[in-house]
């Protein structure tokens, strides 16, 4: 009614200071009945996934709050959330399921006081023209941050305009965004980027640029070793192998930038660290999936599939005590330094290879040219005839592409290149599902094979259950294998090989 | 929505008084309330310190939607609004027949910005002559605070004569005792009478005298947000809940 819901917006400090009797053009300031203090905690995913778009998770007062862009958009009763799929329903949980990954746990990053200040914009006659509601967060006092949400009243809009303008003038500095304030608040438990951006000069040599990726991606995998160890959720594990992948997937394109004995050597260091992961990551795959794969079999064949995944959850956590000692051990810790170290002045401890020294544009370009032509070239070989394994070498190819682009990606301009990503991404989903139900029907056959000295009744059952799985894989496997023409001529259309070759081909490119 | 014209054949009963603090006592109790100020020697809007808009004066403007809307205020207080307009009764009409058109341009231009009222208080003009029927045909309810004097005794039968007269359906007269001193004996003697001879038309409650009502000019607030003694405000309270139960 008389109280719009108003912009919020967010500075560094407490702003309650600044404010008192300060005196917008003839109006004046004060502050509206008494301030409140109670404790808050900040809440997120480990990678921020709900200040990614723009919102804080508060928890107060026995309360969670959603603040977005706009004020407070939910609000329910409840402690410090969790798994998603187990908070209480609720207008944040409804709110939060578009927004947060089931599979990421929503942590407590740090907590503080909160200040709560209303302020209102009096005239000559004392009445009121708008008010301005603080929010002070405050996990210590160097650290403050103060959440400014205006409350126009009807009749009054130049008022509040105003009041906003003079507030950014008395702040000076621009507002922050809800990922800048998390990270203000609790720098140590904010800050984590799974896709750090490593900016490249054009003309910077391949050396450089494959060592500052390198060097970028290894604190990635760090960062998440303490919730790995804490086993907080499963993707710290994840996040920790795509970010070793990446840095083995540099070593392996990025030919020619040391010397092939120093290369080798790296990559055997980087799949020796990754090897000791696949055990732990290849069962948590297995628990993901669990209720999908209950609900692909009839459900008579479902309790033999629970006593298979009971099993699953009892060898996880052995998996996760062996990976809990190794990454605890003294020789991954010195291991891990000395590769940081490495990567840290890659011109001191590395041998150059041929290529070391060209431009990484010019050396960038005619990877992904080459790449995208290979890509091409076995697709163009694929029919509905074609064995499986080049299937799987288109699928490879793809991968191997997209790595380079996205690597590559600040040296063309964010726009261009996020749409050939983009299209790029529709046909690997394609092919990473036909490969998926490869994998899975080869991993579940070895489980009936280990199992196939076993006896007992208890034995058929599940064999029966993994029978029947092993049946709705293949058939999914063979809707997507006949989807893959299909998608590569979707991926193929002229707009986006113009794009390829105006980003990629050499001069006068072929 | 409902429709309340607070309305005095008679000056000086506490019309603006009562309109003033019944729209705070009705938004107190979670009603969405627009106090509408139309009486030019009234100063309802005062009370809330709202600067009248020059621009209302023109003749036009009620043909201009968006104008009206913009000429509302939000008071200091939750869901109350103010139109701090003087405007004439001829615009008047018009403005009442579109606010009870749930089709009007004016209701939807109010919806759109959040100004769907649940109440609309008139703090209407004395001047019985000038006033148009066609706002008592409009309003819900007529809002009559009665001094209990021989006097106001006379001009209350002078309204009910007029509503008659000009066939308007009397039901709609919520009539009330104000400014009543137990002390004084003719005022107990006055209500009991008025209450024999036209009971219906009278609410139970009754605003006592008090001088807080004149400390609202100093305050240039709704005697609840101020007042040291509770019974006024109390009974502002009781009749905002009387009003809302009779509509």
């Amino acid at each position: 009614m008389n109280t719009e819901s108003g912009p919020l917006f967010i500075v560094a400090g407490d702003l309650r200071g600044l404010l008192a009797d300060a005196a917008p053009g003839k109006r004046r300031l004060v502050a509206a009945g008494p301030g409140a203090t109670v404790s808050f905690a900040l809440c997120d995913t480990f990678d921020g996934e709900i200040a990614l778009t723009g919102r804080l998770l508060l928890c107060c007062d026995g309360r969670l709050d959603l603040i977005g862009p706009d004020g407070c958009e939910a609000s329910q009763p409840g402690m410090p959330p969790g798994f998603l799929p187990e908070m209480p329903g609720g207008a944040v949980t409804d709110a939060l399921s578009g927004i947060v990954s089931p599979l990421r746990r929503v942590l407590e990053l740090g907590s503080g006081q909160l200040l709560h200040q209303r302020f209102a914009l009096l005239d000559d006659e004392e009445k009121t023209r708008a008010r301005c509601d603080l929010t002070v967060l405050e996990p210590d006092s160097d650290r403050a941050v103060t959440l400014v949400r205006l409350e126009p009243l009807r009749g009054y809009r130049r008022d509040c305009d105003r009041l906003v303008s003079h507030l950014r003038g008395i702040v000076g500095a621009a507002p922050l965004g809800a990922r800048a304030t998390a990270a203000r608040l609790f720098p140590d438990a904010a800050g984590y980027d799974p896709k750090p951006a490593v900016p490249f000069a054009p003309d910077e040599s391949v050396f450089k640029a494959t060592g500052d990726v390198i060097a970028a991606h290894l604190p990635v995998a760090r960062a998440n070793e303490p919730g790995i160890l804490a086993d907080l959720d499963s993707e710290f594990l994840h996040d920790y192998r795509v970010a070793l992948r990446k840095i083995r997937s540099v070593l392996s394109l990025f030919w020619g930038v040391y010397t092939p004995k120093e290369t080798e050597k790296l990559k055997a260091r980087f799949a020796a660290l990754m090897a000791e992961t696949g055990r732990l990551r290849d069962l948590d795959v297995y628990l993901i999936e669990r209720d999908h794969y209950l609900r692909m079999v009839p459900e008579g064949l479902r309790p033999g599939l629970d006593l298979l995944f009971d099993g699953f959850a009892r060898d996880r956590a052995a998996a996760h005590r062996r990976l809990t000692r190794h990454l605890r051990s003294a020789g991954y810790g010195k291991e891990m330094d000395r590769l940081s170290r490495l990567f840290a002045k890659p011109g001191k401890h590395l041998a150059k290879g041929s290529e070391a020294d060209r431009p990484v544009r010019d050396y960038a370009r005619a990877l992904i040219w080459a790449r995208y032509r290979k890509v091409r070239k076995i697709a163009a070989s694929i029919d509905a005839t074609t064995p499986d394994e080049r299937v799987h070498a288109l699928r490879i190819q793809c991968k191997k592409l997209r790595y380079l682009m996205e690597f590559f990606a600040p040296l063309y301009g964010e726009k261009p290149m996020k749409r050939l990503i983009r299209s790029l991404k529709i046909l690997q989903e394609n092919l990473g599902a036909f490969n998926d139900s490869v994998v899975q029907q080869e991993a579940l056959e070895n489980v009936l094979s280990d199992r196939a000295g076993k006896q007992g009744a208890q034995q058929l059952e599940i064999a029966r259950s993994l029978g029947a799985l092993l049946t709705v894989l293949h058939q999914r496997q063979t809707a997507e294998r006949a989807r893959v023409m299909a998608t590569f001529a979707a991926f193929d259309v002229p707009a986006t090989r113009a794009g390829f070759r105006a980003l990629f081909a050499a001069e006068g490119g072929r | 929505m409902k429709i309340i014209a607070c309305y005095s054949n008679k000056g000086g009963v506490g019309k603006t008084a009562t309109a003033v603090n019944l729209a705070h006592a009705l938004a107190a109790r979670g009603q969405r309330v627009l106090l509408c100020d139309l009486d030019p020697q009234g100063a309802s809007g005062f009370y809330f310190r709202v600067k009248p808009s020059k621009k209302l004066k023109d003749a036009r403007f009620f043909q201009d939607v968006a104008r009206f809307t913009a000429a509302i205020r939000a008071s200091d207080f939750d869901r109350l609004d103010i139109l701090p307009a003087n405007m004439s009764f001829r615009d008047f009409d018009v403005f009442l027949s579109r606010m009870k058109n749930r089709r009007s341009r004016l209701k939807q231009a109010l919806a759109s910005v959040g100004g769907d009222y649940d109440v609309i208080v008139l703090d209407c003009p004395p001047n019985i002559s000038t006033l148009s029927e066609n706002v008592f045909r409009a309003a819900d309810a007529v809002l009559v605070p009665v001094i209990p004097t021989t006097l106001s005794e006379r001009s209350f039968d002078q309204l009910l004569a007029f509503f008659r007269d000009h066939g308007l359906p009397r039901k709609k007269i919520l009539a009330l005792f104000s400014m009543a001193q137990g002390a004084k004996r003719l005022h107990g003697e006055t209500m009991q009478r008025m209450r024999a001879a036209q009971g219906k038309r009278f609410l139970d409650v009754v605003l006592p005298f008090s001088t807080e009502i004149e400390k609202m000019g100093q305050h240039r607030a709704p005697v609840a947000t101020f007042a040291r003694s509770r019974a006024l405000a109390e009974a502002y309270d009781r009749l905002a809940q009387e009003v809302l139960a009779r509509l």
